[in-house]
């Protein structure tokens, strides 16, 4: 009789243990993000919940990746692709996404995430073409180089992440709180540590920096490309060679993509450094959150100043 | 005076959001709208015209999502025929987006899925001539017809492995296949795998086989093998990046009472020298399909300069010769030049 009711509570105890994984042991959410920065802030709030890779490296150029059926590969797996929106990535993304034969992911669909929503653009053009060199439709995309907007990117991505888990919606607010606080006290620091240099001005490779310069109060007066996406010239050159003499400019911002030999003549010729700044998590092997991207930034960017001023 | 001109100023001030969110909406309720010009000159030793100039085509091409469900991509010609401007479909299908099992449909007018060029357009070609085996046994615009298609991501975890079978009608003027009087359709599949060597390297190889009726009412058929290696390193990918491709091609043509057997090649390598500027190198041998013993071989090299993303001069060079042909010089230039919304072409 005992053995019996022994192996009753077993079976019991068995149906229960099964239906019980599903629900304990919820499938980690495959995610896919275009940028590193993406996929930094989906690690941080999705924590254990998720699995998070990126198309784009943190040392690459965001407008260039080409799109490789490897990529498909990982989309066709996806469950949330998290993108920045605005056309930063059309040269490549959509036609990933196409190729992807995943429907889950598609614009329109619960597993597609645009971190652009919300976000206050700036350089929106009031007319559009190509005379202008590569100019952005709907405005600047660069906007993650804000970490204010970090909380807006973030915030996107925990309302994608709690359709797709909603059971899981008390483990993610938790983390989105934790990293909401987390950048604002950083966000003090970094504005404290930029303070005393104001309404400084720099020069800068490619316009990519307007959300940078608003968010730390830089002012970026000129740029070694003659137009956006069009290489420097010599006429460009000397142009900026000529604003940076005039106006004592120090400083030369650019990124880890970017051929360093025009910057390094100019700086040369004028007296000023090279600053090659962190566009996005991965950009240099110690930048390995959002975070991150601001601390490495604005360390370099202080001592520089702090260099010039002695 | 003063309230004209503020007035004025106010219009403008209120007109350029306005115009600016006007364009945006207009862009995103239409296809991508975009027009490709190809204009070309050239030298060449043979005939009385040694020096000539065309508008050589102008490509339309507008492509959309449809729905949720699939998406459309229209590509419209207009070319040089002997003189004369002619409309030509190019391609026009629709793209299926949702199908189960890694499955992905495609109806419509396309260029088919063979070998590794076949599938691009010629202005994508890092070279202004398409290889002798293309323009052989395919004709100088490659194999282009109208049928289904369904290729299959493989589920394979440890590389990239895509398996497309294509049913279409028999193209009117091609120069292995024809469309037949009965029922006898053209059938070709692809077989693609990708590797990612590193980060910075890839290799490709692909398999290909065709078969479909031919001018004198039996089957030609072909099969085919592409090889591509690629460097591309990452951090300056839009700087530096090496090409090394080659294709082969043997078809065997059945003329009810013997069989023809002919092959093709080329081997191509294009070094991107500056972020503006390719060079490319090309050698090319290629019987005739429905002749083997008439052969060609060619040495070509193309320098290409990029004035943007937008615009590429190219200019060639290009010697041709065989057993029943004298040797012969060609100088190529080639000027494209691109309007409205293009992306990216295969990798």
């Amino acid at each position: 009789m005992k053995t019996v009711i022994r192996l009753k509570y077993l079976v019991m105890a068995l149906a229960i243990g099964l239906l019980a994984t599903p629900a304990t042991a919820q499938k980690k959410l495959n995610v896919v993000t275009t940028l590193t920065d993406l996929q930094q802030i989906t690690e941080q709030i999705g924590g254990d919940k998720v699995e998070v890779i990126s198309i784009a490296t943190g040392y690459q150029n965001p407008h260039f990746v080409d799109p490789k059926p490897s990529h498909i590969l990982k989309l066709a797996k996806a469950d949330l692709f998290i993108s920045t929106g605005l056309d930063l990535t059309n040269g490549w993304a959509p036609s990933l996404l196409a190729s992807s034969r995943n429907s889950k992911i598609q614009a329109g669909s619960p597993g597609f995430v645009d971190t652009s929503i919300g976000v206050p653009l700036l350089n929106v053009p009031s007319s559009v073409s190509r005379e202008q060199g590569d100019i952005h439709v709907f405005g600047n995309p660069h906007y993650w180089l804000d970490p204010a907007i970090g909380h807006i990117i973030a915030q996107n991505i925990y309302n994608g992440l709690i359709k797709l888990q909603p059971a899981n919606q008390a483990y993610f607010a938790a983390n989105l709180k934790t990293f909401n606080e987390t950048l604002d006290t950083k966000m003090a620091g970094w504005k404290a540590k930029m303070k005393p240099f104001n309404g400084t001005k720099i020069v800068a490779y490619h316009d990519q920096w307007p959300y940078f310069e608003t968010a730390f109060g830089l002012d970026i007066v000129a740029f070694l490309e003659p137009k956006p996406g069009i290489p420097p010239s010599p006429a460009q050159l000397a142009k900026v060679m000529d604003t940076m003499s005039k106006d004592g400019i120090s400083v030369i911002v650019m990124s880890p993509y970017e051929k360093a030999d025009a910057a390094n003549l100019v700086a040369r010729k004028v007296g000023g450094s090279v600053l090659t700044l962190a566009t996005s998590v991965g950009a240099f092997k110690e930048v390995k959150t959002y975070f991150d991207v601001f601390d490495y930034n604005v360390n370099l960017i202080v001592a520089a100043f702090q260099k010039a001023s002695h | 005076m003063i309230n004209r001109i503020g007035l004025a100023t106010l219009v403008c001030v209120f007109l350029s959001p306005i115009a600016a969110s006007a364009q945006v909406t207009t862009k995103i309720a239409n296809p991508d709208i975009s027009f490709i010009g190809d204009f070309r000159a050239w030298y060449t030793s043979e005939g009385p015209r040694n020096w000539d100039m065309e508008m050589h085509e102008v490509e339309s091409s507008f492509r959309s999502v449809i729905d949720p469900f699939a998406r459309a991509d229209i590509f419209i010609g207009m070319g040089h025929n002997d003189g004369e401007f002619e409309f030509e479909l190019e391609e026009a299908y629709l793209t299926t987006l949702s199908l189960p099992y890694q499955l992905q449909a495609k109806v419509g007018k396309f260029r088919s899925n063979v070998g590794k060029i076949n599938r691009l357009h010629p202005h994508a070609l890092p070279f202004i001539d398409v290889p002798a085996v293309y323009a052989n046994f395919f004709g100088d615009e490659g194999l282009n017809d109208q049928g289904a298609s369904v290729n299959w991501l493989v589920p394979n975890r440890r590389f990239y492995q895509e398996l497309s079978f294509e049913v279409t009608r028999g193209p009117g003027e091609s120069e292995s296949f024809t469309r037949s009087d009965g029922n006898h359709m053209l059938y070709t599949s692809h077989l693609k795998n990708f590797w990612d060597l590193s980060d910075n390297a890839s290799l490709e190889f692909g398999l290909s086989g065709l078969a479909g009726p031919n001018a004198v009412g039996y089957t030609t058929t072909i099969v085919g093998l592409d090889a591509t290696y690629k460097w591309k390193p990452l951090q300056f990918n839009t700087f530096k990046s090496l090409t090394l491709q080659f294709e082969a091609f043997q078809s065997r043509k059945d003329m009810g009472s013997s069989m023809i057997t002919a092959n093709g090649m080329y081997a191509l390598i294009n070094y991107q020298l500056a972020q503006r500027w390719f060079l490319s190198g090309r050698f090319d041998h290629a019987d005739l399909p429905d002749n083997p013993d008439w052969n060609e071989k060619a040495v070509s090299t193309t320098l290409g300069w990029y004035l943007s993303e937008y615009q590429k001069i190219e200019i060639g060079g290009r010697t041709s010769w065989g057993p029943d042909l004298d040797q012969s010089y060609q100088a190529l230039l080639g000027m494209v030049f691109v309007i409205g919304t293009h992306g990216a072409h295969e990798y």
